[in-house]
């Protein structure tokens, strides 16, 4: 049988992902996502098609997932960042079971069942304190390199308590206990630990349950991960490219669209597959 | 004058939905007075009776919140700020009164506010009992005897017996309809759409109760008559919350794949699913519909079993008798910020409804369609786990 | 300017660098600290424990049947005062408890399901936690959902203990209604009301009503009550003897010790102080500059040193109205004869909630909050009105901006009346400032230091503008 490719593209508000993938991963891309979300959706879709050698046209189902989903017109579907966490993270490491994801606006909380599938979830995409925004604005008051923040926050040697949850009280704050003296590793812990304070809160509503893996950008700050197993008690999982496991669960649930459609003998509506340059602007 | 004829329900409907407060506003240009209320609680019955249209008065979901701000703290439940801004800006300016029923803390510590910014002729604050018991029942029918001649005051007329008996009537006509048009969504697919019925409900709320019931007879009406369902086999969801007052969740919802086929909300079937008692004493039947048939977590309900699921089921047996007639596969348990009465019970409600087998989604809103990107997500990941 | 005298039985400096302006509200929290303790060894040796909140209307009641209380609402304000609410706020949050709700409710919620878990008080429990009752008592209260439906909330994880809910209403004011017309109905309410919470406890705790004893108990609590009236008055002397700062912990005993030997005792020394400082012109501060009205809303319990902060810029708060709403001596209030305690309490409670309601209605636009800042405002020599808006707690904290605008509206700048230097009555005008606070009872994460003491300084520089006029 002729080898099936199937394309995932989660469109983050901070970064787009893509993954191609047949029996195993082909080629990813991670870049940042801008404000023109169509534009940039074929840009990297045409270097990841480049990576993997393949034209477009060999693609055979295109899934779309992520806050900018709806503007990735050549998608043949669009499915939710929750299902597609869930079955990336079933994929990668079966024995998870729960997954929190750290993004750059939002973090998220998702429960699985034996099969890989979400069954319950919960969201915060409406307040800074607990994303990678919140690290970012903090990052920026201390002049410190976002990159540094997770390893100089291993470096505390007393942890600093930042009381605030609002991200630009907690910026004054920080700038205030700078002045007052207190070592920067130490008011980085602080920071790490009100994140993953909120974080936490957040998932504890799901009744945790182990393995607990963690994607997402926040994933790979050493700094946070510590400070969420603190938190959870327990060491936890962290996928190989925590940024990609929304795209590989895309492109894995395009897979399985693929597979029951044939099945079960029906056809399956696809997009207009044109993956030319679309404006803003366009209907 | 009022449209009627059939064919044309689900049209005045639509039209009184879009344009909300119109006929209001017609039928005052025609000498009528019109009394706006908030709230379930409020006694539609005794403010008919006066002889005046009760008019709901609601918010708006796309409309951000402005003039409202420098009179009321933005801690205030945001549909009661939102019905407050309207107001201010003029919208519902033909109002004659207004009356406030002791919903929750929001409403009833906003009345002064409320009352003195509106500056209309008349305002009265309608104290309910939080509790069910029979001498909470002898005090709000006290009450609302010094409601009934405050109004009368206002009104400049007695407010007899048998009027009260004649809108109390008149009312129950009205609910009994919505029940049958109710019948009409136990299909599946339904033969009307949670966001028809919802539109219908609204336009329903700002018209008197003699033009419902004939808006209501147009749209059962049409419905009967119609060919196919309007929307295709999907899974059915339930909406409980508290007020729902404009149809863009329930758009939502529909848009992203499902039906609304039932639920536990105003407006909803907590309006309509019980009748005020016919009776020699209308008054005390009255005070039993608001206080104890009318279904609102803002009343509390005494414990009477042996164990907490007996209370789960005394206080949210409702919902589960839904699931069940409507064969309802996903319940979506929609409440808004700064809501305490129905914050404090999500963790109860949850329980109950997990208790039927039934995968259920808490969303926290704000009521301005603002959130719509974030409310899509949950909304369709939960579709998603519905489908497997 | 010559140095206050300060006797050795009423020294000026508090511990931790916290000043008490008197040596009474420095007893508080060693007297709160014994309670919490007292109830918790209660609870071990199985004695009759009741959940229950403040002005509840049935204090007496429960003390007259040796009850053991425990206040809900003010161990939350002690986890909040400690600092140390967050994990029980996270707690209740983690069970779907949104955080928008109140958090003294919130606190406790966490707490009680953390004990439940544990069978077992949380770790390093706040002054040794919180005693599981036996019954919780509700009273919803005209101006508090959270009261009606928290103790109902806490039954999903402890449900054998039962609960009673009393309503507890007072008629609302209206302006073109007479209160009075409807007063009736209302007593009857609560004291039917109350009488079934007396066969609630007399069932649930096997014993009976002493009522020979009840009369004695509401005595007792009147003549408190009497006390704390004269406290009260003691404090319009200039300068003041006493501080909202200070009355925050005052108004413990009136709060949760009312009928007891202890809280009178507690308001007797307090008048006695406050009494000795008049006579000495001993003032919260030696150059009290601001006299200002705390005119709203509950106090950020983990902040109460920002009243320190106003103490440094020469401003003082002699009076409040925040606690102060059962404070009104019952010879003032016109009560009808009778022979039934619980009618007795039902009509107190009317007239003291319904105490502004004759007045305001002289005033045209004039409201009972309104009527009583107002009132205030003259009797205490005001230069400005502080409230504070607690974002978790929508029944005491609505309405408070509208207030603020009613008053600007309707009271015109005060008349003083100056002896002129050819011995004529002149008038001068004084504006009186207001000032928003924003922040929470006890969420520390709604509480921006940097930002509130910037407020504080904004608001003394238009004091300053207005006094220098």
């Amino acid at each position: 049988m002729k080898s099936q490719y199937f394309a995932g593209i989660d469109i983050g508000s901070t970064m787009t992902k893509i993954a191609i993938m047949n029996q195993a991963l082909l080629a990813s891309v991670v870049g940042p996502t801008g404000p023109e979300h169509r534009k940039l959706a074929n840009e990297v879709m045409e270097e990841a098609l480049a990576k993997a050698n393949l034209p477009f046209e060999a693609i055979t189902y295109v899934v779309a997932t992520g806050y900018g989903r709806i503007n990735v017109p050549f998608a043949d579907k669009q499915i939710t960042e929750i299902s597609c966490h869930a079955r990336g993270v079933g994929y990668l490491l079966p024995e998870v079971r729960t997954v929190i994801d750290i993004g750059g606006q939002d973090c998220k909380g998702i429960k699985l069942n034996d099969n890989g599938q979400a069954v319950d979830f919960v969201m915060n995409d409406k307040c800074a304190a607990g994303t990678g925004r919140f690290l970012e604005v903090t990052a920026e008051e201390l002049g410190v390199n976002l990159e540094d923040m997770g390893r100089l926050s291993l470096e505390a040697k007393n942890k600093v308590e930042i009381s605030s949850t609002c991200t630009v009280f907690a910026a004054q704050e920080v700038v205030a206990k700078l002045s007052a003296g207190a070592p920067l590793p130490d008011i980085i812990a602080g920071l790490h630990e009100a994140i993953a304070t909120r974080i936490y809160g957040m998932v504890r509503r799901l009744k945790i349950e182990r393995e607990v893996a963690l994607t997402g950008g926040g994933a790979k700050n050493i700094g946070l991960v510590k400070a969420l197993e603190a938190k959870l008690g327990f060491p936890a999982l962290v996928p190989p490219e925590p940024l990609l496991t929304g795209a590989i669960g895309a492109a894995l649930m395009g897979r399985d669209i693929v597979k029951q459609a044939g099945e079960s003998g029906t056809t399956l509506p696809r997009s207009e597959r044109r993956l030319q340059e679309v404006s803003l602007f366009t209907q | 004058m009022a449209e009627k004829g059939a064919g044309r329900g689900l049209a005045t409907a639509n039209k009184y939905y879009q344009d909300y407060g119109g006929r209001a506003r017609e039928l005052k240009k025609q000498g009528q007075r019109i009394m706006g209320y908030l709230c379930a609680l409020a006694p539609v019955e005794i403010i008919s009776a006066a002889g005046f249209v009760p008019f709901r008065i609601k918010g708006n979901v796309n409309e951000p919140i402005t003039k409202a701000d420098s009179e009321m703290e933005t801690i205030v439940c945001p549909l009661v700020r939102s019905c407050f801004d309207m107001s201010l800006k003029g919208k519902y300016e033909f109002l004659d009164g207004i009356v406030i029923p002791h919903a929750c803390d929001s409403i009833a510590r906003s009345y002064s506010t409320i009352s003195y910014s509106l500056g209309l002729p008349y305002s009265h604050f309608i104290n309910i009992p939080h509790t069910t018991k029979d001498i909470s029942r002898e005090f709000f029918k006290a009450e609302l005897g010094t409601f009934k001649e405050s109004l009368a005051r206002f009104a400049g007329k007695e407010i007899s017996d048998d009027s009260l008996f004649q809108a109390i009537q008149l009312n129950n006509e009205v609910k009994a309809k919505v029940r049958e048009l109710y019948q009409f969504r136990k299909s599946d697919p339904p033969l009307i759409s949670g966001t028809e019925v919802t539109k219908v409900l609204v336009a329903a709320m700002g018209i008197p109760a003699v033009e419902a019931s004939q808006l209501l007879d147009d749209v059962i009406d049409e419905v009967k008559k119609r060919a196919s369902p309007p929307v295709k086999k999907l899974p059915r969801i339930m909406v409980v919350g508290a007020e729902v007052d404009d149809i863009a969740f329930i758009k939502l919802i529909e848009d992203s794949g499902a039906n609304v086929v039932v639920d536990s909300m105003c407006v909803g079937t907590r309006d309509y699913f019980f009748d005020v008692d016919t009776g020699q004493d209308p008054l005390g039947s009255i005070a039993d519909y608001y206080l104890r048939k009318l279904n609102c977590p803002r009343t509390y309900r005494e414990w009477t079993g042996e164990i907490y699921e007996e209370d789960l089921e005394a206080r949210f047996g409702d919902i589960g008798s839904f699931v069940k007639d409507f064969k309802v596969d996903g319940v979506i348990l929609y409440i808004l910020k700064y809501c305490d009465p129905f914050g404090f019970e999500v963790p109860a409600r949850m329980q109950y409804i997990k208790s039927l087998d039934t995968p259920v989604l808490y969303i926290e809103d704000e009521y301005s369609m603002s959130t719509i990107a974030r409310l899509r997500t949950r909304v369709q990941a939960f579709l998603e786990i519905l489908a497997r | 300017m010559e140095e206050q005298k300060w006797p050795e039985k009423y020294p000026v400096e508090g511990k931790r660098g916290r000043k008490y302006g008197t040596v009474a509200a420095m007893k508080i929290g060693p007297m709160v600290k014994a309670a919490i303790g007292s109830s918790v060894e209660a609870q071990q040796e199985g004695k009759d424990i009741a959940y229950t909140f403040i002005e509840c209307n049935y204090d007496e009641i429960i003390r007259a049947m040796d009850i053991v209380p425990v206040w809900t609402e003010n161990y939350a304000g002690i986890c909040g005062a400690k600092r140390d609410a967050q994990r029980f706020l996270e707690k209740a949050e983690s069970l779907n408890f949104s955080r928008s709700l109140c958090t003294y409710a919130l606190c406790g919620l966490g707490f009680d399901e953390w004990r439940e878990e544990l069978n077992d008080m949380p770790p390093d429990a706040p002054w040794g936690g919180q005693a599981r009752p036996r019954v919780m008592l509700s009273s919803g209260q005209i101006l508090c959902d959270p009261r009606n439906k928290w103790y109902q909330a806490a039954q999903q994880f402890q449900p054998d203990v039962p609960i009673y809910n009393l309503t507890g209403f007072y008629p609302i004011y209206e302006r073109d209604a007479d209160f009075h017309e409807t007063e009736g109905y209302y007593a009857k309410y609560m004291m039917e009301d109350l009488r079934g919470l007396v066969r609630f406890l007399e069932e649930h705790f096997h014993k009976k009503m002493d009522w020979d004893r009840l009369w004695e108990t509401l005595r007792l609590a009147d003549e408190t009550t009497d006390l704390h009236v004269e406290c009260r008055e003691l404090r319009k002397a200039v300068p003041t003897p006493m501080d909202t700062g200070d009355a925050m912990n005052c108004m413990v005993p009136q709060a949760f010790m009312m009928g007891t030997q202890e809280g009178y005792n507690f308001y007797k020394d307090l008048r006695d102080e406050l009494k000795y400082k008049v006579e000495h012109k001993l003032g919260v501060i030696e150059d009290e500059r601001y006299r200002l009205v705390w005119a709203g809303g509950l106090p950020s319990w983990f902040a109460l040193s920002d009243f320190n902060y106003f103490w440094s810029k020469g401003a003082v708060f002699p009076v409040e109205s925040t606690y102060n709403e059962q404070v009104y001596s019952v010879r003032e209030l016109d009560l009808p004869k009778t022979d039934d305690p619980l009618e007795y309490i039902a009509w107190r409670s009317i007239r003291r909630w319904t105490y502004w309601y004759d007045k305001a209605r002289k005033r045209p636009g004039s409201e009972p909050d309104v009527e009583r800042t107002i009132n205030y405002i003259e009797k205490y020599n005001i230069d400005g009105i502080v409230v504070h808006e607690a974002f978790s707690c929508r029944s005491w904290h609505v309405g408070l901006i509208w207030m603020l605008n009613q008053i600007a509206k309707i009271y015109k700048p005060i008349p003083v009346l100056i002896l002129g230097k050819v011995e004529k009555e002149e008038k001068t005008y004084r504006e009186v400032p207001s000032l928003i606070l924003e922040s929470d009872i006890i969420d520390i994460s709604s509480y921006n230091e940097a930002d509130t003491r910037a407020r504080i300084d904004a608001f003394v520089d238009t004091l300053e503008a207005v006094k220098s006029r």
